[in-house]
């Protein structure tokens, strides 16, 4: 290889650099900016975490596989996995190759920014090429890989649903200036670099377009143009490129170590928030998860609508998205990068100020003394177990009845936390944003719990379960729900279920399944009463029952229609019984449903 | 010639219609589901304001229809349409040609068991009101103890103006039921201490007034304007309720022996099918469509198929017999127009 110019420059370069210059620093600043609107100990740990061997390799791992390879995409669907990570990684691997190029043929050019970029435009071919012909191939096989990413992105704009995407996101203007410049950029740099191939050389796919077209591209006086378009295009993708969805590139990079380090969202608009914002690519994936869009007319208020407007600053919109969801998780579950939909609706709701702020902390807990269980005390454990109910349950007695029923059978020494009144776990004032008077919430039942010496807390509602096991401090109790330790009665021969012919399908409430995890317990209680078949989305992917606490702005009308849905859903495989294990999802679907809907505690109790 | 008229529902509605169109000189044809006429009204006791036995109505309005033709244990298996007819077969095979149908299907009861937080079919001390007046004419129920409930309540409102229970129509009937039935009750057992929990007291009809006034004022039958929140059992088996007052603004607890739910008047499951046959349309509160709400109650929006009583929405008795009446009417000169329409064009050839 030799250089062509002795200045190693031409002024085509300019508008990359102008771009590159401009993104550089607009994210350098952003990075600043966020960081330094990081809590302090949230800093600390960052900071801490960026050096900690471990947290050193989740990064670099994460960064691999969700930046560049785009697995979690794979996972959902070939074809757009394909299509994410032939752009990502093909992209990657040019500009890699770009530099091992330089580094090796003209070292002393190492320091030119643009230099790897317009390579084969500042080089002439010689007789050492043989030696190149190796990153020749390469170069030539990776843009072919971005171009056919590139082709299926333009397909898909077409038609979305080969893609298994039904609906997506509705790109606004600047969105669309900074795809048609991406979707440039790779076809005009085979133009570019097939016009110069008989002078720099190049492989497949650039030297057969130069001896295909030679009558076109062999006239060097058309060479300036294609380059310049190239460099141009690039310059224009740069510059929009804060404005636009594609700042989820740089601000992934961010984010993943930020998650890593633990780091939780505090604010509602800065720190850690503001990373997950700029993070969404705005790809709608969150369009088709969200139970509300059975409604067209919700589409608008998905997750990837509300980034949108945070990082348009529409108060109005901001408050009308946060406030209407139900917070069923299901759009963080999917979000390839990571978003955290309901967590940041949360946190916009805790920005909301109120006329009244009821105070909790006065309430004498004296007042609200434990009941003692039906179970015979000869009989009790050692270790006691206090059933908090909750108020949910309070409003499905045949749920407590049955519970009741299952101890009293497996001979467990409980106590009833609530049976003659109790205090709210706290979880809906959370989901309300109102923190402090949740806070007040989980104190007052605290001081109850540890008084009671209990060592076990058995709960029936996951809502309840969920704000027990993520905001109590209970160390030395161990918080359970009920469809773990009635898997656990059974397991140990405590409790002896007899198998009936019925066929159930179990519902995950979102507050367990996605909320905490547990999928599996629930279906191996069941297995042990009966058949079990699934429904058509489940697990991670159930779909949200419409009678969430989350909102109380979504009118009934609109429930309504999502229930309906996500029956249809539970009913595909024809199941003669609903489960589920929450006492909310259990009335939602009771009211719409055309067969019996029970609660796992009502399914085992009668099966004992 | 005798016209065939098919009325569906052997209820008050039903046989009052029958018997007015019998009088017209019609060949009415009632076809009953159960095994009994009277409909809902044959399963009171006595009814408001005047605690005239129920028994009497429906027996009179019986006798009035015992020349038309009744099929007891009938359902309507499927409907044909013919040109300017319909072939109706019945589940006992026999089939009907008829031009005209009258809709006397009434209502039914709201499931009291879906809503739960009130323990209908949990706790074994709470009842409906149906429950209550079959007690009242049987005297057998296992909820009701011989030296009968020192304290007991009514819940109002059970499955009605509740947007949850997929209901937001207003029962019509159930406020001044539950008064009557409160009455009734301590007239039975003096002292026992009673009370009523409503949204609001709709005492709209005649004299309906003044049975709300004595029930508070000679009855002292304690009325709590607030919705029960939840029932619950305490360790002695008793029902422990929870309601707010809304008037004094206090949440309230009391301890019962007998909880009394008003199950709310809601739209048949099975009258819906039937109507679904005929593509008739349903009304936004799930009862069928009627051609006009105002003047035209009684007409379907459908030519030959006529509306009476609870099928299109709550009603007391009256309103139910004054309407049958009315469609016996509309029915009759729907039947002289259809005759002089015939006799019009047979001249025109």
């Amino acid at each position: 290889m030799r250089e062509r110019f002795l200045t190693g420059y031409n002024d085509f370069v300019l508008p990359f650099m102008i771009g590159m210059i401009f993104i550089l620093s607009y994210c350098a600043i952003g990075l600043i900016r966020i960081l330094k609107q990081l809590p302090k100990d949230d800093r600390r740990r960052f900071f801490i975490s960026l050096v900690t061997p471990k947290t050193i390799v989740k990064n670099i791992r994460d960064i691999f596989c969700d930046c560049l390879l785009h697995v979690k995409i794979w996972k959902r669907n070939k074809l757009l996995g394909y299509m994410h990570s032939s752009i990502a990684f093909g992209w990657f691997m040019l500009i890699v190759i770009g530099h091992i190029e330089v580094f090796l043929y003209v070292p002393h050019r190492a320091k030119l920014f643009y230099y790897p970029i317009f390579f084969r435009y500042f080089v002439a071919e010689t007789e050492t090429t043989m030696k190149g012909a190796f990153f020749f191939f390469l170069m030539d096989f990776f843009l072919l890989l971005v171009l056919s990413g590139i082709f299926l992105a333009m397909f898909k704009r077409i038609r979305s649903r080969m893609f298994g995407m039904r609906r997506t996101t509705n790109p606004s203007f600047l969105d669309l200036i900074g795809l048609y410049s991406l979707w440039a950029i790779f076809p005009l740099r085979l133009l570019a670099e097939g016009f110069t191939a008989d002078i720099s050389g190049g492989s497949f796919l650039t030297k057969s377009l130069n001896h295909i077209l030679n009558s076109f591209l062999s006239d060097h006086t058309n060479m300036l143009p294609a380059w310049w378009a190239y460099s141009c295009a690039l310059g224009i993708f740069f510059v929009v490129l804060p404005f636009t969805r594609y700042m989820h590139i740089p601000t992934e990079i961010l984010l993943i170590p930020l998650r890593n380090a633990g780091i939780k969202i505090r604010n509602a608009r800065k720190g850690f928030a503001k990373a997950q914002v700029y993070s969404c690519p705005s790809c709608g994936l969150c369009i088709d998860a969200c139970p509300m869009g059975v409604m067209k007319t919700h589409i608008k208020d998905t997750t990837v609508y509300l980034n949108r407007q945070l990082r348009r600053n529409n108060e109005r919109r901001i408050e009308e998205i946060s406030d209407k969801c139900l917070l069923c998780g299901k759009c963080t579950a999917i979000c390839p990068v990571g978003v955290e939909g309901d967590k940041l609706r949360i946190a916009q709701r805790s920005m909301r100020k109120y006329a009244v702020n009821p105070d909790y902390s006065g309430i004498d807990t004296a007042l609200l003394p434990v009941s003692p269980g039906l179970a015979d005390p000869s009989v009790a454990a050692d270790d006691k177990v206090l059933y908090f109910a909750g108020c949910m349950t309070a409003l499905t007695p045949s749920i407590s009845k049955a519970m009741e029923s299952i101890l009293v059978k497996a001979g467990v020494g409980y106590e009833f936390m609530d049976k003659e009144g109790g205090l709210c776990c706290g979880r809906p004032m959370m989901m309300a944003g109102r923190l402090d008077q949740a806070r007040q919430m989980v104190e007052k039942n605290t001081e109850i719990i540890r008084r009671s010496g209990a060592k076990t807390l058995l709960l029936s509602c996951p809502i309840c379960y969920r704000i027990f096991k993520e905001e109590y401090r209970l160390e030395g109790i161990e918080v359970v729900h009920h469809t773990v330790y009635i898997r656990r009665l059974i397991a140990s021969g405590r409790l002896k279920v007899g198998k009936t012919g019925l066929s159930y399908v179990f519902h995950d409430p979102c507050e367990l399944g996605r909320g905490c995890g547990i999928y599996d317990e629930p279906r191996e209680v069941l297995l042990a009463a009966g058949n079990l078949v699934e429904a058509s989305k489940n697990r991670k992917e159930s779909i949200c029952c419409g009678g969430s606490l989350g909102s109380i702005t979504l009118g009934f009308d609109k429930r309504k229609s999502m229930t309906e849905n996500a029956l249809s859903n539970l009913t595909v495989a024809s199941p003669d019984v609903i489960v589920t294990a929450c006492p909310l999802c259990r009335s939602t679907f009771t009211r719409y449903a055309d067969r019996p809907v029970e609660d796992i505690a009502e399914t085992i109790d009668r099966n004992v | 010639m005798k016209e065939n008229i098919l009325i569906i529902g052997g209820g008050i509605a039903g046989l009052e219609a029958a018997s007015q169109l019998l009088k017209l000189g019609y060949n009415p044809i009632i076809v009953e589901r159960s095994g009994r006429l009277g409909g809902h009204v044959a399963d009171w006791n006595r009814l408001f304001p005047d605690m005239t036995p129920a028994e009497e109505v429906v027996s009179r309005l019986v006798a009035g229809a015992s020349e038309a033709n009744i099929f007891l244990n009938t359902e309507i298996s499927f409907i044909n349409r013919l040109k300017d007819s319909y072939n109706v077969m019945l589940s006992n095979g026999v089939s009907i040609i008829t031009k005209i149908m009258l809709f006397a299907t009434g209502f039914s009861l709201f499931d009291a068991s879906k809503k739960e937080e009130y323990g209908y079919g949990v706790y074994n001390q709470v009842m409906t009101n149906s429950d209550l007046e079959r007690w009242f004419n049987t005297g057998h129920d296992c909820r009701i103890t011989e030296e009968g409930p020192s304290a007991m309540g009514f819940v109002h409102c059970v499955g009605s103006r509740d947007e949850k229970a997929r209901n937001s129509q207003c029962s019509k009937v159930c406020c001044i039921t539950a008064v009557k039935q409160a009455i009734e009750m301590k007239q039975k057992f003096p002292d026992a201490m009673i009370y009523c929990f409503y949204m609001d007291l709709r005492m709209f009809g005649k004299k309906f007034e003044d049975f709300y006034i004595s029930a508070q004022r000679d009855y002292g039958i304690r009325f709590i304007r607030g919705r029960v929140s939840e029932v619950s059992e305490n360790i002695e088996g008793k029902l422990v309720v929870k309601a707010e007052d809304t008037l004094s603004g206090r949440p309230v607890k009391v301890t019962l022996d007998l909880l009394v739910l008003m199950s709310g008047i809601v739209c048949d499951h099975q009258t819906c099918r039937t109507a679904g046959m005929l593509s008739l349309p349903l009304d936004s509160d799930g009862f069928l469509k009627s051609r006009d709400n105002i003047a035209d109650i009684t007409a379907s929006p459908k030519e030959g198929i006529f509306y009476a009583g609870a099928c299109t929405g709550p009603k007391t008795v009256p309103e139910t017999l004054a309407e049958a009446r009315s469609a016996a009417l509309e029915i009759h000169n729907h039947i002289i127009s259809l005759s002089e329409e015939l006799n019009s064009n047979s001249e025109g050839q």
